[in-house]
């Protein structure tokens, strides 16, 4: 009975899956993009760029993931019409943005500063030195800290329920109201489903860490 | 600007009337996530094949999933074996349970960061191992674990919003209402996000005092 | 005739202390000089004002009779290489791609291209077998002699060393040392600060003792070692074990 419902119910929670991890996606992208911009503006940038880049990070990580989701949707909706999804990006993209641009801000100073001054010593302007020496050892040691970052994320997607995205924890809320009860088990189900999702990422990421990981490198440190 | 500073000043004190229940939730799940949390770590630590397999499950299911989704489990969920509790309790037990899951291995990565030169210590002066462990490691531990405890402590302040989505009155659910009867959502949610901001940088404030008061001479992290 | 390399009374300050007071030296093409004296009497910050590393508060470096600038630094830097006291490898990258990243990145060499010349260098150095160890995968011997190859790879006029081997254990000090030998006897245009006494003996054209942010003589190695001018220099001899005493 339990399980017949759940089965009926698959290609919906898949569904709302499929939208969170299109939600995922796309709000690390954004945090990805704008985070690596924003941590080397901090780092290299002049005076002003740094300390927006410091209110920007103390903004955005005060502020309750919820509240960003309200302010993003109904908020702008005040001035033109937004729909949900891309207010989640947005609302929930600038939150990663200041937490990546704290992780790859923290793993730019980590690199050595002669890695730097070799660079430049054979000739590399800093804009090269930071592409070819710096990033690449930077973003090795990114990865690690990058996961939780994933998790913590993916977690935040079911947020966006808040303001009707129809992603997994709000088609689990549809389901529970058409088939009047099984409450338990359908969101036993789903957060079965975010588990999933959330170990498989963490492997891949794993994966990816050990994959690129250089002899000998980062372990001291 | 001027109509948003006039806005907050006419609504603030209505946003601020439902703090008391905002810091309550807060304090009371920090609590409860401490308790239990010292509990699973001791369970992870010292228990025995039973016991660390559960600590170990509990862990990583309330680490794995959104805390929303454990939310609606606690509070639509467990009232179909029985279990009824109102908003705020839900929301309570929620908070305080997911917080527990991550503060355990906060205790648990600071108990084992202490070098097992001290326990030895104290058994070669004389102590048994409970005497060891509460009177050199414990007290060792609780000081590493202090920072970490702080960035829980303004996470879970930032996530007693989401009590907001099963209908407990804090500030945000109070800023939702002000805007449904305003039709001013961008500036509610603005106002919203000030006092959050400032709430959390008051409480990193208050807790990094904590934290240099608590520090031991040269022993960092 | 011109100098190759003209270096023209630097002076260098950090805050208030100023480390050059008015520094002076040049080489022409094909002679290497040891600058040597006791710590912290400007020695690396001269060598790191000649490619600006650290820029120089005021004074002139000339490589040609073509003066140094922020403007032309990067390209003059291929041309005044330097190797640094820790090394400083690039980390993520083998010993074989530390040498290709400045060819590929800089002088737009294909892949396979660089690679060759990187083994050339790596083989100039005695290395050809470490081509794909990490920088962790090698000795502190290992590690300067890459870092050499890698400044060579970049056809430099002036080599530049920085206490080459003072961050080496003893007992790996000569295989760096023997390297740079044979670069002086090949030709190459070198400036080294280093205390290897037996490496200025060998292969310097002469001597340049700095003394508090000036030089103070400079001298064939033969004539500095066996009768300076300068007292700061006989204690100096002194207290590194080459003065009468030794």
């Amino acid at each position: 009975m339990i399980f017949d419902i759940i089965i009926d119910h698959l290609p919906y929670l898949f569904g709302g899956l499929w939208v969170a991890i299109q939600l995922l996606v796309a709000l690390l992208a954004v945090g990805f993009v704008l985070g690596i911009a924003l941590a080397l503006a901090e780092v290299y940038g002049p005076r002003p760029l740094r300390w927006f880049g410091m209110a920007f990070e103390r903004v955005f990580r005060g502020i309750p993931e919820i509240v960003l989701l309200l302010l993003f949707f109904y908020g702008l909706g005040d001035f033109y019409p937004i729909e949900p999804f891309p207010a989640a990006v947005l609302a929930l993209g600038l939150r990663s943005t200041a937490y990546q641009s704290q992780i790859f801000r923290g793993v730019i100073q980590a690199v050595p500063r002669g890695q730097m001054q070799a660079a430049r010593a054979i000739g590399m302007s800093r804009a090269q030195a930071v592409q070819n020496i710096v990033l690449p050892q930077a973003l090795r040691q990114a990865i690690g800290p990058w996961t939780n970052e994933f998790s913590s994320e993916l977690k935040a997607t079911s947020l966006a329920y808040v303001i009707g995205v129809v992603e997994l924890t709000r088609q689990g809320r549809y389901i529970i109201s058409s088939t009047q009860g099984n409450i338990l088990v359908v969101f036993a189900v789903i957060a079965l489903m975010y588990f999933v999702v959330n170990w498989l990422g963490n492997r891949a990421l794993y994966g990816l860490e050990r994959r690129y990981a250089i002899p000998g490198y980062g372990e001291t440190r | 600007m001027t109509d948003f500073l006039s806005f907050a000043v006419e609504y603030l004190p209505e946003i601020l009337a439902a703090l008391p229940v905002t810091l309550g939730l807060w304090v009371l799940a920090m609590i409860l996530g401490f308790t239990l949390g010292l509990l699973l770590a001791t369970g992870r630590l010292y228990g025995n094949r039973v016991v660390y397999g559960l600590s170990t499950a509990y862990v990583e299911i309330f680490r794995g999933t959104p805390m929303l989704v454990q939310m609606f489990f606690i509070y639509l969920g467990l009232p179909e074996i029985g279990i009824v509790l109102d908003p705020f309790l839900a929301a309570f037990v929620a908070i305080g349970m997911n917080s527990a899951a991550y503060q355990a291995e906060y205790f648990r990565g600071a108990v084992r960061s202490v070098p097992p030169g001290q326990m030895m210590a104290a058994r070669a002066i004389g102590m048994t191992r409970m005497e060891g462990f509460r009177s050199i490691v414990l007290p060792q531990a609780m000081r590493r674990v202090i920072p970490q405890w702080t960035n829980e402590a303004i996470l879970e302040l930032k996530y007693t919003s989401i009590a907001y989505a099963i209908g407990v009155s804090e500030i945000t659910a109070r800023a939702e209402k002000i805007g449904n009867t305003t039709f001013q959502f961008f500036d509610v949610f603005l106002l919203l996000a000030v006092i959050y901001v400032i709430l959390t940088g008051i409480v990193a404030q208050v807790l990094q005092i904590v934290e240099s008061r608590t520090a031991i001479p040269g022993v960092n992290r | 005739m011109a100098k190759l390399l003209e270096v023209e009374d630097i002076r260098k300050s950090f805050g208030s202390t100023e480390v050059l007071k008015g520094v002076s030296l040049s080489l022409d093409r094909g002679e290497t000089k040891v600058i040597m004296g006791s710590s912290g009497t400007g020695k690396s910050t001269l060598l790191r004002c000649v490619n600006r590393l650290d820029p120089a508060d005021s004074g002139h470096v000339r490589l040609d009779g073509e003066e140094v600038t922020d403007a032309n630094v990067n390209r003059m830097r291929q041309r005044i290489a330097f190797v640094f006291q820790d090394f400083n490898l690039f980390l993520h990258l083998s010993a074989r791609d530390n040498i290709t990243i400045g060819l590929r990145k800089l002088r737009k060499m294909s892949k396979a291209d660089a690679r060759q010349r990187a083994d050339r260098e790596l083989d100039r150095v005695g290395l050809s077998d470490r081509a794909d160890n990490y920088p962790s995968q090698l000795s502190g011997g290992q590690q300067q002699r890459v870092s050499i190859a890698r400044a060579l790879a970049m056809d430099p006029d002036v080599l530049l060393f920085d206490e080459p081997t003072s961050a080496l254990d003893p007992e790996l000090t000569g295989e760096v040392v023997s390297v740079m030998q044979s670069l002086a006897r090949d030709g190459m245009t070198m400036l080294v600060v280093s205390h290897e006494v037996g490496f200025a003996r060998r292969a310097a054209d002469a001597v340049i003792f700095m003394d508090g942010g000036h030089v103070l003589e400079e001298a064939p190695p033969k004539e500095f070692f066996s009768a300076p001018k300068h007292d700061r220099a006989r204690q100096f001899l002194t207290a590194i074990g080459e003065g009468e005493a030794a």
